[in-house]
């Protein structure tokens, strides 16, 4: 394909250029470097930050070199004093608001800002401070957002209205009150927010952040009265490497558990286990549901993101949810109930972690339906509501996990490979391909073609299901039964698989959801930046690692099969049904009305539990 | 607070007013701006601004974008009166700092003036106090607006006599 091109002249050379393109991409093209701050690949260019400014000859102000265009003709200096001293001013206007704390700033050293002010020889600022102190946004138990380090570069707005289609943050007032804001400043604990965390994953400062829970989890690994076990998702072995220092994507499955064993975890299992688990509990619902006339299509339950998006959105399409929770949570129903038991310890004393991908996990892991194992056991010894527990403790992201390595000294390239704890650390290559978009469907298919044909799939790896592409379909002749399968990620692909569900037009019987752009290794837990190349990268581990396992099917699990005959007896069984599946809250738009005003994360948690 | 047969007769009216703009250029404009004409307090709820994002399927996010950038919209009951006091750079040469604190003691509000700066409204719902950036009025600073009619060089004494005439019969507190 043949491409028009300009001449132009950068620094007094020339070029040839693609038409058509901005000024920082033909740069980029050639050579040099401009330095951005607001602009963000992909995401977002509201061009707010005036750090791109180059000059351009018979332009009558400096130019914003990420949003202009190049002509035929143009001449661009990027290097000038003027546009140094340009660049700086703009820099030193941002700082003149900003906090400044640094030391104490979860993105210190993470942070684009700090980077550019590095970068620029930006070491003070010669302005005061314009905007009020705003206060902080706690009221979610995943994301805490800090306005005062906010720089207005409308990353996070767009990725949750564009991305996610949930709209829960926009911009507010205007001129130099200009913010990010929730609805009547609610705060996002208070509207209908996923807590999926994107906006986190590419917000440039520490303006929006996970919650941190690494202080409390530290103090629980230092307690002799705690047993403290920890579980990994699938997507951190491909992500903590990156996290720690190495090259994006790097698989380091046996450094991630010697590393969890240094910080002091009584034992390191695999939310593999219950991935496994999961399979074959959402194996046998969907074929139940296909023979029983249940509801069509059925759709995957993983992605506690995604869980509420329905909830606040589609409160009318609940039924197609699948009842099975998602492997976190089945981790923390069998790890205080099966394994407890097994191993002679009391589950109170139990402390499960998880180190998840995503910040929806900590709210999911609050929902005050959470609790099975607590009532499995209050059914049976009679403990009061004094005891009550959680089936997960704390969840940390990908992120948390990294800071908790570096502050413990865990030099993690220097640790050796190590193999997780049995039992609950067994699994398949089916587990693995969860932390990818369309993992979940393969696997299941994998499982559930085996069960009603009575022969593998014709090829195991199945690949129709895999890829970045937002909506993938495929057909599957189960035994001569023809069903449409459907896998989607962003909520965004979501929402346009709900509204053909909702006009009844849906040809699918089975669909994978997941909240984040390429699946779980793209969460909003993980280490920043998550690019679409780096996802790549991370996928490409995660299928390598499937590729290598002994045992790829969920049911050939060797523990899980354990757990049946020993514990759970069937799958959709009695035990299953209390401690493995769960229900959902028709939510809609207005949640404050439900919640009560004002409240923050805990106590509303607390309330729901009454 | 509005009882809830005021409220759902304003809901209902809500209804006409977004078939009438439905399709129309500027619709969500349109909408808020009558909208906040039918209540009669001049300001729009929050229950009318859920009816609005409910029944037009707008992002709540997106309606608090528009209600917070334009300020002929209210998120807070209004008096009865107006004052807009202007604080552009020419009015403030000419005094108009002190002629706000001059509201403020008539009106005998000097405390939410000083706490609730922006914009406020006396607990006898009777006077609404607001600031703007600049009235373009310049020429004629000091410049203050009560009830939408413009008052030039205006001094305490005139301050006093305007809003006396106004709050006639208002009970001192
Ligand atoms: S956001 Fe960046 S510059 Fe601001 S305090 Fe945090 S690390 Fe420092
Ligand atoms: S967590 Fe997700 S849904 Fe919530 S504000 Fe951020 S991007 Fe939007
Ligand atoms: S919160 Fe972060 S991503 Fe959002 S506008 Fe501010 S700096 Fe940008
Ligand atoms: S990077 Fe171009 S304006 Fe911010």
């Amino acid at each position: 394909m043949e491409t028009k091109t300009v001449n132009i002249k950068i620094n007094n050379s020339d070029y040839q250029v693609p038409q058509g393109v901005t000024i920082l991409d033909a740069a980029k093209r050639v050579g040099i470097d401009i330095p951005t701050l607001c602009y963000c690949e992909d995401v977002s260019k509201n061009a707010s930050c005036a750090v791109c400014v180059v000059e351009v000859k018979n332009a009558r102000s400096l130019i914003r070199s990420c949003v202009t265009c190049v002509n035929e003709g143009m001449e661009i200096t990027t290097n000038s004093t003027h546009v140094r001293e340009a660049r700086k001013t703009n820099v030193e206007l941002i700082l003149a608001n900003h906090p400044k704390d640094c030391l104490s700033c979860l993105r210190n050293q993470n942070c684009e800002l700090q980077e550019i002010a590095a970068e620029l020889g930006v070491k003070e600022t010669r302005f005061v401070r314009t905007k009020k102190l705003e206060p902080l946004d706690e009221t979610s138990p995943s994301i805490i957002r800090d306005p005062n380090k906010c720089i207005l570069c409308g990353r996070c707005i767009a990725v949750c209205s564009e991305v996610q289609t949930v709209y829960a943050i926009g911009l507010s007032n205007r001129g130099i009150q200009s913010k990010v804001s929730t609805y009547m400043e609610k705060g996002l604990g208070n509207v209908a927010c996923t807590n999926c965390g994107q906006c986190a994953l590419v917000c440039p400062t520490g303006a929006i952040v996970e919650r941190d829970e690494t202080d409390k989890v530290f103090d629980d690994l230092l307690n002799p009265e705690k047993y403290v076990v920890v579980q990994t998702a699938p997507a951190i072995r491909v992500g903590i490497g990156e996290a720690m220092g190495l090259a994006p994507g790097s698989l380091v499955t046996g450094q991630m558990v010697a590393g969890l064993r240094r910080l002091g975890f009584d034992k390191v299992f695999d939310t593999q286990f219950t991935a496994d688990l999961t399979i074959i509990e959402e194996g046998h619902e969907l074929i139940r549901r296909l023979t029983h006339k249940g509801t069509l299509p059925m759709i995957t339950s993983c992605s506690p993101g995604w869980i509420k998006f329905a909830e606040h959105f589609f409160p009318n399409s609940l039924d197609h949810l699948s009842t099975c929770k998602s492997p976190q949570q089945m981790f923390g129903s069998v790890a205080k109930t099966y394994y407890a038991a097994k191993i002679g310890v009391d589950p109170r004393k139990i402390v499960v972690v998880s180190v998840m991908p995503c910040t929806a996990k900590k709210y999911e892991a609050r929902r005050p339906e959470m609790m099975g194992a607590f009532e499995y056991w209050k059914e049976r010894k009679g403990w009061s509501d004094d005891d009550a527990f959680y089936d997960i403790d704390y969840v940390l992201t990908t992120r948390e996990l990294a800071r908790m390595f570096k502050e413990s000294g865990v030099r993690f390239a220097a640790l050796p490979s190590e193999e997780f704890d049995s039992p609950l650390g067994e699994s398949t290559g089916a587990a693995v391909i969860f932390g990818a978009t369309g993992g979940v469907m393969e696997a299941a298919l994998r499982t559930a073609y085996e069960v009603v044909t009575g022969t593998p799939l014709p090829d195991i790896n199945f690949m129709p299901a895999r890829g970045m592409e937002g909506i993938k379909e495929a057909e599957v002749d189960l035994d001569g039964t023809k069903i449409k399968v459907a896998v989607a990620h962003t909520l965004k692909n979501a929402r346009k698989l709900l509204e053909q569900i909702e006009k009844g037009e849906s040809p699918y019987a089975f669909i994978e959801i997941m909240t984040c752009p390429g699946g779980c290794l793209g969460g909003g837990g993980q280490p920043i930046p998550t690019t679409w190349n780096i996802r790549k990268m991370r996928a490409d581990s995660i299928y390598a690692e499937d590729a290598h396992k002994p045992l790829r099917k969920s049911h050939e699990n060797p523990q899980v099969q354990a757990l049946y005959k020993e514990f759970l007896k069937e799958p959709l069984g009695e035990v299953s049904h209390h401690l493995l599946h769960t229900h959902y809250k028709k939510r809609g738009l207005f949640v404050w009305q439900q919640n009560g005003e004002g409240k923050n994360a805990d106590q509303h948690a607390e309330k729901e539990t009454n | 607070m509005e009882s809830t047969q005021a409220l759902s007769r304003e809901l209902q009216e809500i209804d006409s007013v977004i078939t009438k703009y439905k399709g129309k250029h500027g619709e969500l404009l349109g909408i808020l701006e009558e909208t906040q004409l039918l209540n009669e307090k001049k300001y729009l709820s929050e229950d009318a601004l859920n009816h609005v994002a409910l029944k037009t399927g707008v992002p709540l996010s997106r309606i608090y974008n528009v209600v917070t950038f334009y300020s002929f919209f209210n998120l807070k009951p209004q008096g009865k009166h107006t004052v807009i006091v202007c604080r552009g750079t020419a009015c403030h040469t000419k005094g108009s700092k002190s002629l706000l604190g001059d509201v403020g003691l008539i009106l005998d509000c000097s405390k939410q003036l000083e706490e609730e700066a922006g914009s406020f409204t006396t607990p006898d719902s009777q006077f609404t106090v607001s600031t703007v950036a600049c009235f373009g009025q310049c020429a004629l600073a000091p410049v203050v607006a009560i009830d939408g009619i413009i008052h030039s060089n205006v001094t305490t004494t005139k301050l006093q006599k305007l809003l006396n005439k106004i709050s006639k019969g208002r009970k001192k507190s």
